[in-house]
């Protein structure tokens, strides 16, 4: 983590040698993605949510573990918006604090995945031969489960809980992003400014990572982006299926599993966490397409 | 027909049922409809009944009963001497009449003549020492062994019954080592199979039910369902349906919408907040009784600020019973006024820890925990069981008392509790307890004698109280009704001034049946029994 922020810290100090030329490329980015009028409204709605994630605790009506047993499984009303559970606390009050449990825990587990696939593909793309089959066939593996299977494996093995929710979500970020970075270090791997450095005798790892890095953070931005929304849903999957958050804190999933139990007789109790991680997961996506179309060499 | 058996073999095995919770509910037929149809002149599209159960029927062997669901559906086709009616009071079945003599250890049995097994095997004499015999053979490793076995704290084994004699053809007499009072209540779990199938197919004989009873097991599917027809030679009335079908539909929402539809003529349990749901339906009863379910927490009291009665009890304050039985079961359930449920024979009242929460806070200060302490809370994973482990943690941290809610698989659970006294990690267990055979020891004995502790049984509270273990015994070599309630009245409240759990309550059985169902109900440890339903054609 710490050798990346540094290679990031780099890149920016060469980027800042050809000042002009990236200044007009990051007002021509804001420019295009502009034009994406639901990626714009994804992403607001995201800020809205992160927001909200930070902030909840300190605006939301009630306390989100407050229980009122004289109102118990009450329908929307103007004293509780979006209803109460089966133990009379706010369901609003506990979506929007629940919303901190569930995008740290999709956002952390994305980060850690995709630091791991970028690593592994950089230097499969890079060095190729053997490390590249190696690397590339154990990726195969785990692409041969599907994303939620995999995870399901992987907590069933080290046990339930928020944290070993994360490590299965990261694991099964990995391969998806060793891949992509792979065949993008491949392609800037034979650029003519690599082949620049390599001629002024850098060593591998600064043309790695100061050089063929830089070339493949578009493809990871925008991987990144709609891996945070298949995270999102993966999380709650895992935790609407009991191997997630404790089942008294209140995470999106834990809370739409809890509210199936009531379907026929206090909808809302499902159909607001399900609204929002719908929205939620929607935004990251349509946010991803939108950052694909604006970010993506081939489509410009 | 309705259900100790179980209750029997768990009591003394003492695990099992105990987290088996749903299983055990109660019902008598008369008072008590949560719902009522008003369309009470609906008929039946057919004369075959279904019933919908929650659980599974896993086994059809009747000395080897596991669970409740299985003394259900063993019922259909399986008799015993002796069984508890609607009203649960003693009645003769295979035997009509018997006595019991002066010193309590003679019983003897007078049988009904004329009874033929499914397989046209004659009912006699014979045939019940039979029944005992592969029962009491060890090597046939059956549950309902323990009925009939004292169990020494060394493990060694005594007979309770010393000899079975068949003087004639209709009499058994029962010859007891030294007086027990459970033994009748015990024989009511203990069904009668056909010898000649007995010997044909061994043990196997769960495949192959051959019995008395007024069905007759067409099929037995574990995990889907069982079926019966109707026994055309049945000895008393004949059933009155052609056929009776169990479904196992463990989703809630499934077995309401089958009643609904007609797919189903019974539904058990049903669940409490489904009730809303079916109001709209003018041909569904929702029945409710008192069961003999006992829901508790239990804290371990080798653990240190557990080990203080002042917490102990200020824990018990701290609950809001009331509000537990309105979330837990939307009002149908009675709060706990002593540690076995107030049908049990014997129960004695005592004093509520009225829900009060400045008396928690000062018990608390006073044992000098007033800024409370850190606990963890096992129980099943089932919705409801997590949703009553979460009530709990919010009731106590308003003493400062921080709850860990772990949920886990009932087999997990068991792995963790029954271990040697020196790993337990038990701190609290959100359990219940349902005694089929309905006595007071049956209640008692394995959930909070003092060499109960896990492994061998469930006192996982780890009570240890010497006044208390001399009367239970008392109680058990005392024969007379009077001298016994003063006795186990005493033990209730040693057991509940010590508070070794948070006493919680007992919930209410609750079951629905379409309004043209009649005979049919649900027992208080939650069997169902079906033998005289009628479906009005």
């Amino acid at each position: 983590m710490a050798q990346t922020n540094k290679n990031l810290g780099n890149n920016n100090f060469a980027a800042a040698e050809e000042l002009p030329k990236a200044k007009s490329r990051v007002k021509e980015f804001v420019k295009k993605f502009c034009k994406r009028k639901t990626a714009v409204i994804s992403l607001i709605f995201i800020i809205f949510i992160i927001l909200m994630a930070i902030i909840a605790p300190f605006i939301v009506p009630y306390a989100p573990d407050q229980p009122d047993y004289m109102s118990l499984l009450q329908g929307p009303s103007s004293t509780h918006i979006w209803g109460t559970d089966e133990f009379g606390q706010d369901v609003f009050s506990r979506l929007m604090v629940g919303s901190r449990l569930s995008l740290s825990c999709a956002l952390i587990a994305t980060i850690v995945g995709t630091i791991g696939g970028v690593i592994l593909g950089l230097i499969a793309g890079f060095y190729g031969g053997f490390i590249d089959s190696l690397i590339m066939r154990c990726c195969d593996v785990l692409f041969a489960f599907p994303d939620i299977l995999l995870a399901i494996a992987v907590v069933a093995i080290i046990g339930p809980g928020m944290v070993n929710v994360m490590i299965a979500v990261a694991v099964f970020t990995v391969p998806s992003f060793a891949r992509i970075i792979r065949s993008a270090t491949i392609s800037v791997k034979g650029s003519l400014y690599v082949e620049v450095a390599r001629s002024l005798g850098c060593k591998n790892s600064r043309i790695l990572f100061v050089h063929v890095f830089p070339g493949t953070i578009q493809s990871m931005i925008v991987n990144f982006t709609m891996r945070i929304g298949t995270a999102i849903l993966a999380a709650s999957s895992l935790s609407f299926l009991g191997f997630g958050a404790n089942v008294t804190e209140p995470d999106w999933g834990a809370m739409l599993s809890t509210g199936r139990n009531y379907l026929n007789t206090a909808p809302h109790m499902v159909l607001f966490p399900g609204i929002l991680i719908f929205l939620t997961v929607l935004a990251f996506n349509l946010l991803g397409d939108g950052l694909r179309d604006t970010l993506d060499p081939k489509m410009n | 027909m309705k259900n100790r058996k179980k209750l029997l073999a768990a009591l003394l095995a003492g695990a099992m049922t105990l987290s088996m919770g749903a299983t055990a509910f109660a019902a008598e037929a008369e008072d008590g409809y949560a719902v009522k149809a008003t369309n009470t002149e609906a008929t039946s599209p057919d004369n075959d009944l279904v019933i919908a159960i929650e659980g599974s029927v896993s086994s059809m062997d009747p000395a080897n009963i596991p669970d409740t669901n299985a003394i259900s559906a063993t019922r259909g086709c399986y008799e015993m001497l002796v069984y508890f009616d609607e009203n649960q009071e003693m009645q003769g079945q295979l035997a009509e009449t018997w006595e019991v003599s002066d010193d309590s250890l003679t019983y003897t049995f007078h049988l009904r003549e004329g009874v033929k097994f499914h397989d046209g095997t004659d009912f006699n004499a014979e045939a019940v020492k039979a029944n005992y015999e592969r029962v009491i053979d060890p090597e046939n490793n059956l549950r309902q062994r323990r009925n009939f076995i004292e169990t020494a704290d060394d493990g060694t084994e005594t007979p309770r019954v010393e000899s079975v004699e068949c003087p004639d053809d209709y009499t058994v007499i029962f010859k007891l080592t030294k007086a027990w009072s459970p033994f009748i209540n015990r024989l009511t779990q203990f069904c009668i199979i056909s010898p000649a199938a007995l010997e044909e197919y061994g043990n196997d004989i769960m495949n192959h039910p051959v019995g008395t009873g007024p069905f007759i097991c067409t099929e037995w599917e574990e995990g889907d369902h069982t079926s019966f027809e109707k026994n055309e030679d049945y000895w008393g009335e004949p059933a009155s349906v052609d056929t009776v079908t169990i479904r196992e539909v463990p989703e809630a929402g499934s077995r309401t919408a089958m009643l609904q539809t007609g797919e189903a003529d019974m539904v058990y349990p049903m669940p409490a907040d489904q009730i809303q749901a079916i109001e709209g339906n003018d041909d569904i009863n929702v029945m409710t009784a008192d069961s003999n379910i006992m829901r508790y927490v239990t804290l371990n009291m080798n653990l240190e600020p557990l080990s203080d009665v002042r917490v102990r009890q200020a824990m018990n304050y701290a609950i809001d019973k009331e509000a537990y039985i309105q979330v837990m079961y939307a009002g149908n359930g009675t709060i706990a006024s002593s540690v076995v449920p107030h049908i049990i024979p014997g129960y004695k009242e005592q004093e509520a820890y009225t829900y009060d929460l400045d008396k928690a806070k000062e018990l608390m200060e006073e044992a000098g925990y007033a800024d409370g302490f850190s606990l963890t809370l096992w129980g099943d994973n089932s919705t409801q069981e997590i949703k009553g482990m979460t009530f709990i943690q919010q009731q106590l941290a308003q003493i400062n008392i921080e709850v860990e809610v772990l949920p886990m698989e009932p087999a997990t659970v068991s792995d963790k509790i029954y271990v040697e006294p020196e790993e337990a990690e038990v701190n609290m267990w959100y359990v219940n307890w349902s005694a089929s055979d309905f006595t007071m020891d049956g209640s008692l004995r394995s959930l909070l004698y003092s060499t109960m502790a896990p492994p061998t049984s469930a006192n996982t509270a780890y009570f240890n109280n010497e006044e208390f273990d001399s009367l239970l015994d008392e109680g058990l070599a005392t024969a007379d009704p009077d001298k016994q309630a003063e006795i186990y009245g005493q033990a209730q409240t040693i057991a509940w001034e010590e508070c070794p759990w948070l006493f919680l309550a007992s919930d209410q059985l609750l079951y629905s049946t379409k309004s043209y169902l009649s005979g049919a109900y649900v027992a208080p440890d939650g069997a169902i029994s079906f033998a005289n339903a009628v479906l009005a054609q």
